[in-house]
């Protein structure tokens, strides 16, 4: 009803098919592929801002709060870049990501900092996702339409975004080794500069690694509230120890979520008999370090069997 | 012998809160403020990154079992942050250690909180035991604005908080609504007889932040009295009384109803964020509107909502001209360090009060 009242008042604004920057950081890893299949549905061009690299971090750390824990700080970096080449950035606000669960609450602040942060450079456009309220269609719909698109071309395309985005993830290679599995947060696990090294370090070691691929988690609401949180602890529940030789957390400096969570993931794997290590993330990190602590665990563990 | 509650401390209200559970029969076990013992053990038994109101807590209740304390109690949050696992955790932590201290959980949890469903305590004397709580709790409001007024204007240094720890005592003795409504008439006059220098103007400091931190004089170093003895009248945005009409959510049209300062803060901040980041963003407002000379934000390292707002404290810093200390406590934090930073900061307000006195309200 609504939308159909909305719809007679309805005029095509000028300029809705500006292009709108995406930054390769944080939110997006969170909803795989989601917001430029929408974005693409509708037409409008999405910019996204460079991979991460050396650079980028120290940029961040540079303008972003001190007490940002990383992924926020590179979101800055990454909105900065992007700030040069559009005129509006797309920064949702993520107060729940499935429904019974919430998320982190930095991300309910996201926009109004980056607002207050970046004001005068690029205009922000928000939208609240809130699971619990309601579904992901509605958001994007109503999203469509503040953007100055036609109720129905938004429903259209909210629709083929969710599609899209749907399509299930590539199904892991089944494999009789004994594999290493890397649990961390989407935004950390799917950036290149983050993520890629430990794999690769872990595969000139000659051990099999996986990925935990980004999920809803699946169980009702238990102990840990914070989807990405209850995603890891649900995945490490349903380990079993004779095919996975031990878990690797990649956590970041002054994570909230994983400061807390930590106690659960270390007692879920004793309880199993599964090695585990956390390795922590920050600007400064040096990959020599990490590669000495991930040889470590490595050999200790080809010890024990 | 009745068996001992260890309670939270959470600054002077610690007494209110002790107050509290007198019906149930039980032996109320706190502290005014966290101590170097207990901090440390909480450090010890804690998860690196978690926050200093968590690890002082877990020292609390590590220290009250090693006492031999067997119940405690701590609030059941149904917010985003990181309150929402303390108690379970501290309970994991403790049993790690072999240490017999049951955390009953409060709030949010059916009609009678399994607190009240173990002790069970008869109608009449529990709905007593509230008001002389929730009494206490106004009392000691009105003493803290009283003693931020006085303090920075005294002149021997610490005759105000000598006044208010004997106020404190007596209040703590107080045993039923009369007596405590006879103890706070008691205390303006206490207050007046502390001689004081009239000629003096004191800046206006607005203290806002993280709950715990705000209220634990050890945890942020003594902050109120620091700025006090600078000559700065302090207001602490976190008075127990408001939080408590808040969470019943009475009191619609005080001041500092949550609808009220959403309100405030929507062209900042428009979501609640979780803890107390709107509120500490919508007092900020709130100082300035009022001609507030500074405002010092008061968090744990990493606290997650309120270090997610600072770059629009830092914005609405800029936009309305109002200086804005941003401190974040842990446990290596140096007292020195605090002293001359909040030094640094009054004689910073002070000079711009001579370039421009700010108009008061």
């Amino acid at each position: 009803m609504r939308t159909f009242i909305a719809s007679l008042f309805h005029r095509n604004r000028p300029g809705r098919l500006r292009p709108i920057g995406l930054p390769r950081a944080l939110h997006p890893h969170l909803q795989p592929g989601l917001w430029e299949a929408f974005f693409a549905a509708l037409g409008v061009p999405v910019v996204l801002s460079e991979p991460t690299t050396r650079a980028t971090l120290e940029r961040a750390e540079l303008i972003s709060e001190t007490e940002h824990c990383l992924p926020v700080k590179l979101l800055d970096a990454h909105l900065e870049e992007l700030g040069g080449r559009v005129d509006r950035v797309f920064v949702p606000r993520i107060l729940s990501l499935h429904r019974g669960f919430i998320s982190c609450p930095k991300l309910a602040a996201l926009p109004d900092a980056v607002r207050a942060q970046f004001r005068g450079r690029f205009e922000v456009v928000t939208a609240d996702v809130d699971e619990n309220r309601r579904p992901l269609e509605q958001t994007l719909a109503e999203l469509g339409r503040t953007l100055g698109f036609a109720p129905a071309e938004s429903t259209a395309a909210a629709r083929q975004a969710l599609a899209a985005a749907a399509s299930p993830a590539a199904p892991i290679a089944d494999s009789d080794r004994r594999r290493y599995l890397l649990i961390g947060h989407p935004y950390n696990l799917a950036d290149a500069y983050l993520a890629d090294p430990i794999v690769r370090k872990l595969e000139e070691l000659g051990v099999a690694v996986e990925r935990l691929p980004a999920g809803p988690p699946r169980g009702a609401p238990a102990t840990l509230r914070w989807d990405t949180s209850a995603h890891m602890l649900e995945a490490l529940c349903a380990l079993d120890p004779a095919r996975c030789a031990g878990v690797i957390q990649l956590t970041s400096f002054n994570c909230g979520c994983d400061s807390m969570a930590g106690p659960y993931y270390r007692e879920t794997l004793k309880a199993a008999g599964i090695p585990f290590m956390a390795l922590t993330l920050d600007a400064h990190s040096a990959l020599a370090g990490l590669d000495t602590r991930l040889e470590a665990f490595v050999e200790s563990i080809a010890g024990r069997a | 012998m009745k068996p001992g509650l260890a309670i939270q401390p959470w600054g002077n209200y610690s007494l209110a809160l002790a107050a509290s559970v007198e019906c149930l029969r039980v032996e109320p076990w706190t502290q005014r403020s966290t101590t170097p013992e207990t901090l440390r053990l909480g450090v010890e038994a804690s998860p690196e990154f978690a926050c200093l109101s968590f690890k002082a807590c877990t020292g609390h209740f590590i220290k009250a079992a090693q006492e031999g304390v067997r119940y405690g109690v701590m609030v059941n949050s149904r917010g985003t942050c990181r309150l929402r696992y303390y108690r379970e955790i501290q309970q994991k932590i403790l049993q790690e250690r072999g240490l017999d201290l049951f955390i009953f959980g409060l709030g949010y949890d059916g009609l009678k909180p399994p607190l009240i469903r173990h002790f069970d305590p008869d109608l009449l004397p529990f709905l007593r035991c509230c008001a002389r709580a929730q009494q206490k709790t106004l009392a000691v409001d009105a003493l803290e604005r009283e003693v931020w007024r006085v303090r920075a204007v005294e002149r021997q240094p610490g005759d105000a908080t000598r006044v208010l720890n004997e106020c404190l005592a007596d209040l703590d003795r107080a045993r039923s609504v009369p007596e405590i409504r006879a103890c706070v008439r008691t205390f303006k006059p206490r207050f007046a007889a502390v001689p004081i220098d009239a000629t003096r103007v004191p800046l206006r400091i607005g203290l806002l932040g993280e709950a715990t931190l705000l209220r634990d004089r050890y945890l942020n170093h003594n902050l109120e009295e620091i700025l006090g003895g600078l000559g700065a009248e302090v207001r602490n945005f976190f008075l127990l009384g408001d939080e408590v009409r808040n969470i019943f959510r009475i009191g619609l049209f005080s001041r500092n109803s949550r609808w009220r300062l959403k309100r405030l803060a929507r062209p900042y901040l428009e979501n609640l964020v979780g803890g107390h980041a709107l509120d500490s963003v919508a007092h900020a407002l709130r100082c300035a509107q009022e001609g507030f000379d500074g405002v010092v934000h008061v968090a744990p390292a990493g606290c997650m909502p309120e270090v997610s707002v600072r770059p629009i404290l830092r914005r609405l810093s800029q936009d309305l001209d109002l200086p804005i200390l941003e401190c974040s406590f842990d446990e290596h934090a140096s007292h020195v360090g605090v002293v001359t930073r909040l030094e640094a900061f009054v004689s910073m307000l002070r000079e711009r009060q001579e370039k421009k006195p700010r108009k008061r309200p």
